[in-house]
C-alpha cells in the first residue's frame, strides 16, 4: 500500500506542464483563507497549523517509525525532548524550538523540510506566534468527545435558522455576503434534482411559483422528501458509497441474481426514515440482533455488496497460497468498506504496519480482520415472513435431529403407532424399488485406457492411470422380454478423490454423450441404436444437466458438482418399448470426453420394462434405507425399522418444508450462506493472525475480535468468549452506534452536507484522519452529528433542516468580489452549481418525455443482451439491446449492474463501476462524454418520444418549439431567440431540436 | 501516410488540427471546411478559458480545475520529450498483452535440465498448483534454436519472432504474486491484486496528458474475439477521472468506438442536421456562459464538443486500413486469416500512435479458459494455435516501426499475467505459475539483444534478477519521464501510486 504522503503531489502531478503548475498554484492560494484575516484572532490549530504541519512533516514524521524520533502527530509527541536534546517545540518559547530554527535554515543540512518546497516566510510567523501564544494543541479533532456546540449569536436581525448562523458567522469572519434567495424556478429545479434526482415538470413549477402561501416552499419540501423518489434518490447515494453491484468483477464475473433485495431494503429504509443507528447495526448484523425482522437480515447485504475473487475463493485449490490471500484480501474489502462508510476512517492504511498519521495500530486492523473472521460473501436464503421462518426452524431442527435419534435408538422411533405408519409407506415405496433389473455383463471396455474392476454389486470402478478423457463400453444381457428404458448409476466409493463418484480430483464427472445399441443374434454385425427421447437425473449440476447427455453435443455434459461424495442416478428412457430377442445383447456407451480427467469412478446400469421409466422419491435414499426396504418386515432388523422410521420423518418434514411458502434470497455476508460448489461456510471464525507486512506467509500473533482503540471511554477489544461471526459482528455494530463514538455520526452529518453542496464540510468524506481535510465549520458539522444522534430520528429531518435553510436557498451566481476573497466558495456565499449526473441525465428524460415506468423495487432491469459467454461471465451486449425495451423505461437505479462492463453511457458520466468505494464521484467533462450524450441510443430516441409528445399536444411549429423550452429549461425562448429556434425546427425537425436543448449547458448544470 | 515524417508530427501536434486535413484524403474539401471551423471553435474557447483561468475567478477547487486541464492536449510541441520529471526517452508505449499465462518454458526460457529430466516425478516444493496436483516433469515439444547475435533461444512457435530477438531486452525472472487470472491480470495492469485501481495507460493519460487533441491518449484494442480476463476492468482509469480511462475500439465490430456517431434507426441526424445542431448548441451555450460567468466548466464543457468532433473525424480515418500498402498489410499478417485479427489490431496500434496516442495495449487471447494462452491441457496443439495468430504480426509491426523510425521513441512490451509450470497438468498441459515468466520490451531507450534474470533449473521460480510488475512499471514510466515515486493521486486516505509502495527501474535493459 502506497502511504506516500506529499499532499503536494496531488496537484502538480495533475497538471504536469509548467504553465498549469502555476496556474495551480496561484489557484491553490487563493483557496486558502487568507491568513491576515484572522490576524486579530488566536490562531486556530485545527484550520491553521495542523494542515501546515500535515503537508509539509508528516511524510518523515508520522505516528509510526518517525525519522529522528520526532512525531508530530500529537501533542505529547511533538513537545517531548528528544535524543538530540532539543524539543521540536517549546511553548513560549519559539527561540527555543528546534522545529522554527529547522525550517526556517538555509543550510541544506540542517533546514526542513530536506526536499519540497520550503516554507514561506508567512508560514513561518504563523508557527511562531502560534509558538509564542503558547502552542496550543488539542487532540485531531475528530477523536474529540462529540459535545453538541452553542449555536452562535450572529448580528442578522432576521430570524435564522441554527445552520445560517454557523454558516453567517464564517461569512461574517471572512468579511463575505451571503447571495439574495433565487428564484422560485431555480428553488424547484434544486430541489428536484437534488432530493429526487429527477427534472421537475413545469406544470407543478407553475403552481409553486403561483402559490402564494407563506410557507409554499416547506410544504414543497415536505412533499419532496415524503415522495418515494426521494429513498431511490439516497439508495443510489449510499450504493456508489458501498460500492453496491450485481455481479462478483474479477475474472469470473458472474451474476449475483439475488443482491437486490440489499437495494430495496435501501429505498425502503430512507423512505421510512429509519434512524440513522439502526440503519447502521442492521447492515452490519442486522440478522443477530434483529432475527425477527428479515429486512434486517437484508441489509447484510451491505457487507457482501463490493467484489468476490470467485477463481481465489471457490475454484482453485483450498491448500493453495493463493486461497489464504484472497481470504485476507476480501476481508479486507469488507473492513475498508465498513469503516471507511460509517467512521470514515482509512483503517485499510494499517494492513502492512501501523497506521502512519492516524492512530491506528496494526493490531487494530487484525482486530477488525477478525470480527470478519467467519464471515463470507455468499446467498442466503431468508422468510419474509416471521412465522414462517418460525416454522421453518422447528422442522429443520426435528431434520437435524434424525441422525441423532438413530444412533443413539431412540425408543420413540420404535412407538408401535408411528412403525404402524412406516409399515403403511414401506409398502406404497418397496413395490418401486424393484422395479430396476440389473444387467448380466459380458464385456467391458475403456478406450483410452482406464481399467475397469467389477465389484461384488455388479458395479464397475475405474482405475489407473487416470486418462484426460475415456469412453467406456459395456455389453450386457437381460432377462426381460422387453426394454422401456435405462438407469446409469454413479456411484460413490472411498477410493475416489472426495469420494467420487468422479474421478476429477473434486469428485465431480461430467458424461457428455450416451448411447445403447441392440445387437440381434440374427444380424450380430448390424447393432441397431436405440433412440432415447428424455432423461431425468436425481441432481444436475448448474448448467451441467443430464439432458446435454442425450443433446448429440459432444461439447456439452451432465455433471453433479457440487454434490460429490453421493451416488447418484440418472434414467434414460426409450422411444418405444423394445422387444428383445432372445440371445439379444445391449451395448452401453458412455462417453466422458470433456477433458481433464472428468471420468466416472464407479458405476453400474440396470434395465426396467416399467410402463413409465422415471425416478421415484425412493431412489434418493441412502443406499441403507434401500436396503431396508427391500427386505420382507419380518427379516427386518431393530436397525433396519430405527432406519426406516426415520427416513419416514424424515419425508413427512420435508413434505412439510415444501408446503411452505418459497424461501428468498438475498446475497450477504455472513457465515449462514448456502454452499456453493467447494466454498462453505466457516462453523467457526477462522484463526487470524496478525501479519508482517501484511504477508500470509509471516503470521505473527493471533487476533482477537476487536476495533480502533483511538476513542476515550469505548473498549476497543470485544469479549474472546465470542466465537460466532454474528455475536462479533454484532459487537462492532454497537460500538459504531455508541453515542460516545463520534466518528460515526460526524462522517454521516458530513455525508449529507455533501449531498447538498457537492462537497462536505470535510473535503474527504471518507477520511477525517490527519490527512484528510480539517471541517470548513467544525462547530456546524459537531452540531448537525448531535442533532442526528440525539434526536433518534431518520435523516428526512436533517435533510429538512439544510434545504430549507437561507444558505442552501442562495442564488450561485458568480460575484467577482466574493470570489476574490474566497474563490473556492468554501464560506458558501452563494450556492454551488451542479452538473446532472448520469442517472438524472436519464430518468429525466424519461419523465419529461412521459414515458417514465415509476415502479418500484424487484429484480434488477438488465438493460442489454446477456448470453452465455465462454466461461462463467456472460457476454453482455449493451449496443444491440432494445431501446424500447421495457426495461429501459425504469429509473436507472433499478438498473443490474455489472461491475466489469458497466453501461458505456453511464461508465462515461462518471457513473463509478462499484469496484472501489466511491464516496464522491468525479465530475469530469470528456469528449468522450459529448460523445455520449450526443449519441447514446437511449437520450436519442427519449427525445424523439419527447418531441412526438409535444406534436401531439400541438399543430404550430413555434408552440411546439415553446413548449419544448419549457420541459426542459423551465422557460419560453427568449426574444432573440425565437426566430433561430423556429427555423431550426423547421429544417431539422423537433427532435433533434430536442436533442440540442439536451446537450446544452442550462439543461446539464443545475443553478 | 505511408512514410513518417517527424516534423509533419510535431507541427499537427503543436498547431489545432491541421493534420487530419492529410489523414483523410478521401472527403478532402469537405472535411477542411469543418477543420476550418473547429478550428476556429477551439481557438477561441481555449483562450476564454486560459484567460479566465488567469483571472482566477469562479467558485471550485484547484482540483476541479486539474481535471478540466487533464483533458487538454499538451499546448506545443516542445514538451514531448521533456518528460515530467525528467527528459524521456519515449514518447509513447504500445503493450501487447498475452492473456492466460505465457508458458515460459516453450517459448523463450530454454532449461536443458527440464529436457534432460523429461518424465520424472522431481519435488520441487509444490504440493498442489492452482487447479491440479503436480505432475511428471515435461520439457516442451516443441523444437529450441538460437538466433540472432545474441543467440536468444526460442522455439518454433515464433519463427517470425525469432527473427527479432536483437532488438528485444528480455526479463527473464518475472514475478507475480499469485497464481490466478483474475488477481493477476489486474496486477499486471494496475500493480494491485484487486479491482479498482488505475491501470498503467490511465496513469501515463493522466501524468502526461495528450499528445493530440484528435484522439485519446490511452486507446485498447481487445482481442476480436472477445474482452479479456477481468472484462474492462483492466482498461480502467480506476479512481482517477474518466478521461483516462482506456477508450476501448473494436475495429470489426458495427460500431468500432460507443457513441463515435449518432444511433442508427436516428435517421432525423444527418450530417447536414448535425452540423445546424452543433452551431444551435454553441449558440446557446455562449449565450448561457455569458449569463454564468465565473464558472470554467462551462467553457470547458463546450471545448469537451469541439474536441469530440475532432474524435469523430479522426477515429474513422486511423481505422481505414486501405491507406496502408499491400506490402505493408502483409507485413502485419492481414492476408492470411488466421493472422489477420491480430494483425489488424497491431497495425492500427501503430497509425494510432503515430497520430498521438500515447499507449496502446493490443490484446491477444479473451477470458475463458480457451482460445487464449491458457493451456491446461494440451500444449503441444493449444500454444501453437495461439501463438501463430500473434507471431507475424509481432515481427511486422517491430519491423515496420523501425523502418519508419518510430521504434526510435516508441517503447514496444510484450507481456502476459504469468507463467506456467515444468510440470504437466493431465497429460501434456501445464498448469498456471506466478514463480516465474518471461515479459521482453524493445524500442526506445531499450538495449536490444540483452536479458535480465534467470529462473532455476526447471523454470519454475525466479531465482536471480527477479523482478515484478512494479519495477516494469517503474522502468516504463522512467522511460517516458517519470519518476514513479512521485506519479501519485489521493484516494481514500492515501496516495496512491502505480508501483505501491515498490519498483526500481531496472538499469540492465535500457539503452
Amino acid at each position: 500500500m502506497n502511504c506516500a504522503t506529499r499532499r503536494d503531489i496531488d496537484i502538480t502531478s495533475t497538471s504536469p506542464k509548467r504553465k498549469r503548475r502555476v496556474l495551480l498554484a496561484a489557484l491553490i492560494c487563493l483557496a486558502i483563507p487568507c491568513a491576515n484575516l484572522s490576524a486579530a484572532n488566536p490562531i486556530d490549530f485545527d484550520r491553521e497549523i495542523a494542515p501546515l504541519v500535515a503537508a509539509k512533516c508528516l511524510k518523515c514524521h508520522g505516528a509510526a517509525g518517525p525519522e529522528a524520533g520526532l512525531s508530530l502527530t500529537s501533542r505529547e509527541a511533538a513537545f517531548k525532548i528528544l535524543a538530540s536534546g532539543h524539543a521540536a517545540i517549546v511553548p513560549s518559547n519559539p527561540e527555543a524550538s528546534e522545529l522554527l530554527r529547522r525550517v526556517a535554515a538555509s543550510d541544506p543540512d540542517v533546514k526542513m523540510p530536506p526536499s519540497g518546497p520550503a516554507l514561506s516566510a508567512a508560514e513561518i510567523a504563523l508557527l511562531r506566534r502560534w509558538i509564542m501564544d503558547g502552542a496550543t494543541w488539542p487532540e485531531h479533532w475528530v477523536y474529540r468527545p462529540l459535545v453538541r456546540p452553542m449555536i452562535p449569536n450572529t448580528s442578522s436581525a432576521e430570524e435564522k435558522s441554527a445552520i445560517d448562523r454557523f454558516i453567517d458567522l464564517g461569512l461574517q469572519q471572512h468579511r463575505l455576503n451571503s447571495a439574495p434567495e433565487a428564484d422560485r424556478q431555480t428553488l424547484y429545479r434544486r430541489l428536484s434534482v437534488d432530493l429526487h434526482g429527477l427534472l421537475p415538470l413545469p406544470a407543478d413549477v407553475a403552481a409553486f411559483v403561483a402559490d402564494s402561501a407563506p410557507d409554499a416552499y416547506e410544504t414543497l419540501v415536505d412533499r419532496l422528501l415524503s415522495d418515494p423518489r426521494y429513498g431511490e434518490r439516497q439508495a443510489r447515494h449510499w450504493m456508489d458509497l458501498v460500492h453496491y453491484a450485481e455481479t462478483h468483477g474479477h475474472d469470473q464475473d458472474r451474476p449475483r441474481e439475488n443482491a437486490w433485495p440489499y437495494r430495496d431494503y435501501l429505498i425502503q429504509a430512507f423512505n421510512e426514515d429509519l434512524p440513522y443507528g439502526r440503519f447502521v447495526e442492521q447492515q452490519v448484523a442486522g440478522d443477530v440482533l434483529e432475527p425477527d425482522h428479515p429486512w434486517a437480515l437484508v441489509a447484510t447485504g451491505f457487507l457482501a455488496a463490493g467484489p468476490w475473487d470467485e477463481s481465489s475463493l471457490r475454484d482453485i485449490r483450498e491448500d493453495t497460497l493463493d486461497r489464504q490471500i484472497a481470504r485476507y484480501l476480501d476481508r479486507d474489502d469488507i473492513i475498508t468498506t465498513v469503516m471507511s462508510t460509517f467512521t470514515s476512517t482509512t483503517v485499510h492504511c494499517a494492513r502492512c504496519h501501523d497506521h502512519k498519521f492516524d492512530p491506528i495500530a496494526q493490531d487494530d486492523y487484525y482486530a477488525l480482520q477478525a470480527v470478519f473472521a467467519g464471515t463470507d460473501k455468499g446467498q442466503r436464503t431468508y422468510d419474509p415472513d416471521p412465522q414462517t421462518a418460525k416454522r421453518r426452524l422447528e422442522l429443520a431442527q426435528q431434520l437435524a435431529a434424525l441422525p441423532g435419534r438413530v444412533s443413539n435408538r431412540d425408543a420413540a422411533l420404535l412407538d408401535a403407532e408411528l412403525q404402524t405408519r412406516v409399515a403403511q409407506w414401506t409398502v406404497q415405496l418397496a413395490s418401486a424399488v424393484k422395479r430396476w433389473q440389473p444387467v448380466d455383463v459380458q464385456t467391458v471396455a475403456a478406450k483410452q485406457g482406464s481399467t475397469l474392476t467389477r465389484m461384488d454389486d455388479g458395479s464397475y470402478v475405474s482405475g489407473g492411470s487416470r486418462p484426460e478423457t475415456d469412453i467406456y463400453e459395456c455389453t450386457a444381457s437381460t432377462e426381460l422380454a422387453s426394454i422401456t428404458g435405462w438407469q446409469l448409476e454413479v456411484l460413490s466409493d472411498p477410493q475416489l478423490p472426495m469420494k467420487g463418484p468422479g474421478r476429477q480430483d473434486n469428485g465431480n464427472l461430467h458424461l457428455n454423450e450416451v448411447a445403447v445399441f441392440l445387437i440381434d443374434p440374427a444380424q450380430p454385425d448390424a447393432p441397431r441404436k436405440l433412440d432415447i427421447v428424455s432423461a431425468e437425473a436425481d441432481f444436475n449440476q448448474d448448467g451441467w444437466t443430464i439432458s446435454h447427455a442425450i443433446d448429440g453435443n459432444a461439447g456439452s455434459a451432465w455433471g453433479i458438482y457440487p454434490r460429490v461424495g453421493e451416488t447418484h442416478r440418472a434414467v434414460f428412457r426409450l422411444k418405444d418399448r423394445v422387444p428383445l430377442p432372445p440371445g439379444a445383447q445391449l451395448r452401453f456407451e458412455l462417453h466422458q470426453v470433456h477433458g481433464r480427467g472428468h471420468l466416472i469412478g464407479r458405476w453400474r446400469v440396470q434395465v426396467t420394462d416399467d410402463e413409465t421409466p422415471q425416478l421415484t422419491a425412493e431412489e434418493k435414499l441412502p443406499s441403507e434405507v434401500r436396503a431396508a426396504l427391500i427386505k420382507t418386515p419380518a427379516d427386518r432388523t431393530a436397525d433396519d425399522c430405527l432406519r426406516l422410521a426415520a427416513a419416514f420423518l424424515e419425508q413427512q418434514s420435508k413434505a412439510d418444508l415444501a408446503k411452505l411458502p418459497a424461501l428468498q434470497r438475498v446475497y450477504t455476508g455472513s457465515n449462514r450462506f448456502e454452499p456453493d460448489g467447494g466454498f462453505r461456510p466457516t462453523p467457526q471464525p477462522r484463526p487470524i493472525h496478525v501479519l508482517k507486512r501484511g504477508d500470509v506467509t509471516q503470521p505473527l500473533a493471533q487476533a482477537q475480535p476487536g476495533t480502533l482503540a483511538m476513542l476515550a471511554g469505548l473498549p476497543s477489544r470485544f469479549d474472546p468468549a465470542l466465537t460466532d461471526d454474528g455475536p462479533r459482528r454484532a459487537a462492532l455494530a454497537r460500538w459504531l452506534t455508541d453515542p460516545a463514538n463520534g466518528l460515526t455520526w460526524r462522517s454521516i452529518a458530513n455525508r449529507i452536507w455533501q449531498q447538498h453542496f457537492g462537497r462536505g464540510l470535510v473535503d474527504t468524506p471518507s477520511d477525517f484522519g490527519h490527512l484528510g481535510s480539517s471541517p470548513s465549520h467544525p462547530e456546524l458539522l459537531d452540531w448537525m452529528a448531535c442533532e442526528i444522534r440525539d434526536r433518534d430520528r431518520g435523516l428526512k429531518s436533517m435533510h429538512r433542516l439544510i434545504v430549507t435553510s437561507r444558505t442552501y436557498r442562495q442564488q450561485s451566481q458568480h460575484r467577482e468580489d466574493a470570489a476574490a476573497v474566497d474563490a473556492d466558495n468554501r464560506w458558501l456565499w452563494r450556492m454551488v452549481r451542479t452538473r446532472l449526473d448520469a442517472e438524472t441525465i436519464r430518468d429525466s428524460m424519461l419523465k419529461l418525455s412521459e414515458s417514465l415506468d415509476d415502479r418500484m423495487g424487484g429484480p434488477s432491469v438488465r438493460q442489454f443482451i446477456q448470453t452465455p459467454g465462454i466461461h462463467v461471465t456472460p457476454n453482455v451486449d449493451y449496443a444491440n439491446f432494445d431501446v424500447d425495451a421495457p426495461a429501459f423505461s425504469r429509473r436507472s437505479v433499478y438498473r443490474f449492474l455489472f461491475r466489469t462492463i458497466p453501461d458505456p453511457f453511464m461508465d462515461a458520466m462518471d457513473c463509478p463501476d462499484a469496484s472501489q468505494l466511491t464516496p464522491k464521484r468525479n465530475e469530469s467533462l470528456t469528449a468522450l462524454q459529448a460523445l455520449a450524450t450526443l449519441n447514446d441510443k437511449l437520450l436519442v430516441r427519449r427525445a424523439s418520444q419527447l418531441a412526438e409528445r409535444v406534436m401531439s399536444k400541438h399543430d404550430p411549429v413555434e408552440r411546439q418549439m415553446i413548449d419544448v423550452c419549457q420541459r426542459l429549461l423551465l422557460r419560453d425562448p427568449r426574444p432573440d431567440e425565437l426566430t433561430s429556434f423556429v427555423n431550426y425546427v423547421q429544417q431539422h425537425g423537433l427532435g433533434n431540436f430536442v436533442r440540442v436543448l439536451m446537450n446544452s449547458n442550462e439543461f446539464v448544470f443545475v443553478d | 501516410m505511408n512514410s513518417y515524417e517527424p516534423e509533419a508530427f510535431a507541427t499537427r501536434s503543436s498547431r489545432c488540427g491541421t493534420g487530419s486535413a492529410s489523414v483523410l484524403q478521401t472527403e478532402k474539401s469537405a472535411l477542411n471546411r469543418e477543420e476550418r471551423y473547429w478550428q476556429s471553435q477551439w481557438h477561441t474557447a481555449r483562450l476564454g478559458r486560459r484567460a479566465w483561468l488567469a483571472q482566477l475567478g469562479g467558485g471550485f477547487g484547484a482540483l476541479a480545475a486539474a481535471q478540466l486541464l487533464a483533458e487538454e492536449a499538451a499546448p506545443s510541441g516542445q514538451n514531448l520529450h521533456g518528460g515530467l520529471h525528467h527528459p524521456a526517452k519515449a514518447k509513447r508505449v504500445i503493450q501487447l498483452f498475452m492473456n492466460g499465462g505465457v508458458s515460459q518454458m516453450d517459448t523463450f526460457d530454454y532449461k536443458p535440465e527440464l529436457i534432460k529430466r523429461h518424465g520424472e516425478n522431481v519435488d520441487i516444493g509444490v504440493t498442489a498448483a492452482a487447479t491440479s496436483a503436480p505432475g511428471s516433469m515435461m520439457k516442451s515439444p516443441f523444437e529450441w534454436k538460437q538466433h540472432g547475435e545474441c543467440g536468444r533461444w526460442v522455439t518454433n512457435v515464433f519463427p517470425h519472432m525469432a527473427g527479432q530477438v536483437d532488438r528485444m531486452a528480455f526479463l527473464m525472472a518475472m514475478a507475480s504474486k499469485t497464481n490466478v487470472h483474475g488477481p493477476g491480470s489486474y496486477m499486471q495492469n494496475t500493480g494491485f491484486v484487486l479491482p479498482g485501481f488505475p491501470c498503467v495507460g490511465a496513469w501515463i493519460s493522466y501524468g502526461l496528458g495528450k499528445l493530440s487533441d484528435e484522439l485519446p491518449a490511452f486507446v485498447v484494442l481487445p482481442d476480436h474475439r472477445g474482452l479479456p480476463y477481468n472484462n474492462t476492468g483492466n482498461f480502467s482509469s480506476g479512481f482517477l477521472p474518466a478521461a483516462h480511462a482506456g477508450m476501448t475500439v473494436r475495429p470489426n465490430a458495427p460500431v468500432p468506438i460507443a457513441h463515435i456517431r449518432a444511433p442508427e434507426f436516428a435517421k432525423q441526424i444527418t450530417s447536414q442536421s448535425e452540423r445546424a445542431s452543433l452551431d444551435l448548441l454553441a449558440k446557446l451555450n455562449e449565450k448561457h456562459l455569458h449569463d454564468h460567468p465565473g464558472d470554467s466548466r462551462l467553457d470547458a464543457r463546450m471545448a469537451s464538443y469541439e474536441l469530440a468532433a475532432r474524435l469523430q473525424l479522426s477515429a474513422p480515418a486511423v481505422l481505414d486500413l486501405t491507406q496502408e500498402t499491400a506490402a505493408t498489410q502483409a507485413a502485419y499478417g492481414l492476408d492470411d486469416d488466421i493472422t489477420a485479427p491480430f494483425g489488424r489490431n497491431c497495425l492500427i496500434a501503430r497509425r494510432l500512435i503515430e497520430r498521438g496516442t500515447r499507449f496502446v495495449q493490443v490484446w491477444s487471447g479473451m477470458g475463458g479458459p480457451s482460445k487464449n494462452w491458457d493451456n491446461h491441457t494440451d500444449i503441444p496443439n493449444e500454444l501453437p494455435f495461439i501463438a501463430k495468430q500473434v507471431d507475424k504480426p509481432i515481427a511486422g509491426i517491430l519491423q515496420d516501426l523501425a523502418e519508419r523510425g518510430l521504434l526510435e521513441d516508441t517503447l514496444v512490451i510484450w507481456t502476459t499475467e504469468f507463467g506456467r509450470m515444468p510440470f504437466t497438468q493431465g497429460a501434456t498441459g501445464r498448469d498456471h505459475n506466478g514463480g516465474s515468466f518471461v515479459t521482453w520490451l524493445a524500442g526506445a531507450g531499450i538495449r536490444g539483444g540483452v536479458s535480465h534474470g534467470s529462473s532455476d533449473e526447471f523454470g519454475y521460480q525466479a531465482v536471480e534478477g527477479k523482478t515484478w510488475c512494479y519495477d516494469l512499471h517503474a522502468t516504463l514510466l522512467h522511460l517516458l519521464g517519470i519518476d514513479h515515486t512521485r506519479l501519485t493521486f489521493r484516494h481514500n486516505g492515501i496516495d496512491r501510486r502505480l508501483t505501491d509502495v515498490h519498483g526500481h527501474v531496472i538499469p540492465e535493459i535500457l539503452a
